[in-house]
């Protein structure tokens, strides 16, 4: 295929490019001084709590280097536990920590760090270094989830997560990113964690993407990544929906996933929303973005509303093999 | 949403090609300042010799008019004060003073540029009084010969009188005892004065012009000629073959009317010497001189008005926006990664001192030793200011190592760092160090070899001269490359490497 026949394929399979998805969404659908709610991981708990909206539960929050010798305190009654930087990005300065010891904290991927180790990375997030900007931040301390055993078959270590993205309070296109040894247990596509496209009608699972290839199954553990049936797939449409409510951001990805024992919790917002779920879906995110605009008005009412007209719209294309 | 920044853009490029278009064609600026263009070098030199008393020394030299552009200008006078006069249509150049006993050299150069004068439209010039002591007899005589051609165009009518001097008559031959009486008339008075009287007779607006043919040379005297106006131009007629110039005219005139080039008031010229070459020069140094001299609106705001030791800065300054553009594009047409926008640019920058090839050693030496180090003092837990700063010293360390080793070595550009890099330098090694930990080594590396791909790329840009003069001369530019900037800003398409990404979306 020459260049310029790609490009009229692409434009008719309804691919959407950076370009377009900076100028005509990103820059017109979501106001900049509406990002810091999804910028700062606290506000977004927070808002989704006014929301109703379940979140991981909140230990704690660590704001000055001058909290951090309370720490050890502070930990003494949990078992397990998340690190996290409020503004971080791409999930960088994130610390799993799965079980305790007398050596000190078991991190995910099995190495056993003293508290030394936890308090120092702290201090790092205090001092800006994951955040965005580079500005001071804060830091906080979450429940680990325990996820649902629907993925343990196609996860290396940690916790696979599902990404959906809402355009004007509409889901329109998702994928559930599963970690792997490459990714070291971090479910971000760009660390080597596995896209896996999932069908909108029905929550089953699609083919994969892995470093921008197409993969039917997981590169570790060899089992089929396809035709999962998502839990709780419509609930979790529902959390997509109303988060574009919440937020007053048109066009945003919803990070969930789902616990053993809750469900699905809302994990994170993203204002940015990269475009490698296309490939997870083998389909382009123009054209659903396309349908939306052009949906009857009188769907747009209520969250529940715009996902059952989602579930009645958009439904998986075949398989790719 | 599109219209707005179309229009924006498209305002940008009609003012800047409004103000091209209007140097271009009123203010005759070159349309490619960097082009070689063919000039004449001409160079006067005299010995003076004086008496007891003061001396004064006139002398026709060129000067800018429709028909020439003299571009450098030099007087050379001794002790001797120097001004120069206008006299009519001539430039005098007038030396004068005390003469020492052993004399004075005096000298003059300047380069000129001829130009085609049928480029221009030129004002006919009024018909002048016959030549001095000319008596109303010869006048009668010169308008009984002349007048049976009254009816022919100018140039014709030229024409015949030129023959006809020559001895070549038409017929009606013309009345045996005027002939004679013109032949009188013409031993008398030697050729340029009965031509001119002819040539007033059948109502052509002529003069005596003195002054050096355009040829590669050295003469000490100089040659005189007789201009003719003959309704659309002026045509050259050497007297005293009766020989009409052939165009193009290369001729230089430095008096007309009859006053001699060299006069003396006072005073002795004992050798006096002309000399003409021929030199290519770059089309904007001959508006250079022209643009310090005028006092349009534009050319008063010129770049070239700035004192010389800033416009070196400007030129490069100049250009610094097409690297930008370069990085929109590669960046959102492409979709290459880079570091940032800036910083690029500042590599190119540096690289000016250091010169390509130890610009860009550099470059990865540091970045790979920095990285080592970052990695290593990442252990020590420092904080987050302190940590760069760490980095910045040890980067100007690694400097300071290459420049003493290049001493040693006798290789300058590893001493020609300036003070650009060290701060690009170290938020390199961030940014690769920050990149390499979030997305990989791979990622890292191809963003460091992005950056230095644009930096190179900028580079040349900034080094390519023809472009530095061009957007020197033509500043208003910058609102072409402002626009291309706002349609790239507009760009909603594909970029290449996206259609790559993304190709297997398109099969099936």
């Amino acid at each position: 295929m020459t260049i310029l026949e790609t490009i009229r394929r692409l434009r008719e399979v309804g691919v959407l490019g950076m370009n377009r998805r900076n100028a005509e969404y990103i820059m017109r659908f979501n106001p900049r001084s509406f990002f810091p709610l999804v910028d700062d991981k606290l506000k977004t708990k927070q808002l989704a709590e006014a929301h109703q909206i379940p979140t991981p539960p909140l230990y704690h929050v660590i704001e000055h280097h001058g909290d951090i010798p309370g720490l050890e305190r502070v930990l003494s009654g949990y078992q397990d536990f998340v690190i996290k930087p409020a503004r971080g990005a791409g999930g960088s300065g994130i610390v799993l920590v799965k079980e305790r010891t007398a050596g000190g904290f078991v991190k995910q991927n099995g190495q056993v760090v003293p508290i030394r180790d936890l308090s120092y990375h702290i201090s790092d997030i205090l001092s800006g270094i994951y955040s965005l900007e580079g500005l001071e931040d804060r830091a906080f301390i979450e429940g680990l989830v325990h996820p649902d055993m629907i993925f343990d078959a196609v996860t290396y270590c940690g916790v696979p997560d599902i990404r959906i993205i809402a355009y004007r309070g509409v889901p329109a296109m998702s994928m559930v990113r599963l970690p792997t040894q490459a990714s070291d247990g971090k479910a971000n596509l760009h660390r080597g964690a596995i896209g896996v496209g999932i069908d909108m009608a029905g929550g089953t699972t699609l083919a994969g993407v892995h470093r921008s290839g197409v993969v039917t199954h997981h590169p570790d553990t060899h089992e089929p990544v396809t035709g999962i049936q998502v839990p709780h797939w419509e609930r979790m449409l529902v959390i997509a929906a109303k988060a574009v409510d919440m937020t007053g951001l048109d066009y945003l990805g919803v990070d969930l996933v789902i616990d053993q024992e809750r469900g699905p919790l809302l994990l994170e917002l993203n204002a940015r929303p990269g475009l490698q779920i296309q490939i997870a879906n083998q389909a382009g995110l123009l054209r659903r973005l396309e349908l939306i605009d052009k949906a009857p008005p009188e769907i747009f009412g209520t969250p529940e509303r715009r996902v059952a007209w989602v579930l009645d719209t958009f439904s998986a294309r075949p398989h790719v093999h | 949403m599109k219209r707005p920044a179309l229009l924006l853009a498209v305002a940008l490029l009609l003012l800047s090609f409004a103000l091209m278009s209007y140097r271009i064609l009123w203010l005759r600026y070159p349309i490619f300042p960097a082009a070689p263009e063919k000039v004449w070098q001409l160079s006067m030199d005299a010995y003076v010799k004086g008496g007891e008393k003061e001396a004064t020394v006139m002398i026709g030299v060129p000067f800018t008019h429709r028909g020439q552009i003299v571009v450098e200008e030099r007087i050379f006078s001794a002790t001797l004060s120097f001004n120069l006069l206008r006299e009519g249509a001539d430039q005098i150049g007038v030396w004068s003073g005390h003469i020492r006993p052993t004399g004075e050299v005096i000298g003059y150069r300047a380069t000129i540029k001829v130009q085609p004068q049928h480029l221009f439209k030129t004002k006919p010039p009024a018909l002048g009084s016959y030549p001095k002591d000319i008596g109303e007899a010869e006048q009668k005589l010169a308008k009984r010969l002349v007048g049976k051609w009254d009816t022919l165009p100018p140039p014709d009518r030229f024409r015949k009188i030129v023959e006809a001097v020559k001895g070549i008559l038409a017929p009606p031959p013309p009345d045996d005892q005027d002939l004679r009486a013109w032949s009188t008339f013409q031993d008398k008075h030697g050729r340029v004065t009965p031509f001119l009287v002819l040539l007033r007779a059948a109502d052509l607006p002529a003069r005596a012009a003195e002054g050096l043919e355009l040829v590669e040379s050295i003469t000490t005297s100089t040659l005189v000629w007789i201009q003719v106006w003959t309704g659309e131009e002026w045509e050259n007629l050497q007297p005293e073959k009766g020989e009409i110039y052939q165009k193009p005219v290369a001729l230089l005139p430095l008096t007309t009317g009859g006053d001699p080039v060299v006069r003396t008031l006072q005073g002795d010229l004992s050798e006096i010497r002309w000399a003409l070459s021929q030199q290519i020069i770059a089309q904007w140094r001959m508006h250079f001189e022209r643009i310090m001299r005028s006092d349009r609106w534009l050319d008063r705001w010129s770049l070239f008005r700035l004192p010389e030791e800033f416009q070196t800065t400007f030129r490069i300054l100049m250009l610094v926006p097409i690297g930008a553009l370069m990085i929109c594009l590669l960046r959102n047409i492409v979709g290459f990664p880079t570091f940032g926008i800036f910083l690029p640019v500042l590599m190119a920058l540096a690289f000016r001192n250091t010169g390509l090839a130890y610009g860009l050693g550099i470059f990865w030496g540091v970045v790979l030793i920095g990285y080592v180090i970052r990695r290593w003092i990442d252990k020590l837990r420092l904080l987050l200011v302190p940590r760069p700063s760490v980095i910045l010293t040890l980067v100007i360390v690694c400097i300071t190592i290459f420049a003493l080793i290049g001493n040693k070595l006798d290789l300058r550009e590893f001493m020609a760092v300036g003070l650009l890099p060290f701060v690009i330098l170290t938020m390199t090694i961030e940014r690769f160090f920050v990149i390499i930990e979030e997305a990989g080594v791979r990622e890292g590396l191809w963003m460091a070899a992005g950056s230095a791909g644009v930096a190179v790329i900028t580079y040349k840009i900034l080094q390519f001269e023809p472009l530095q003069l061009t957007f020197f001369v033509y500043p208003e530019l910058l609102f072409a490359v402002a626009a291309i900037q706002v349609l790239v800003g507009r760009y909603t398409g594909y970029r290449l490497l996206e259609i790559f990404r993304f190709r297997r979306l398109g099969k099936s």
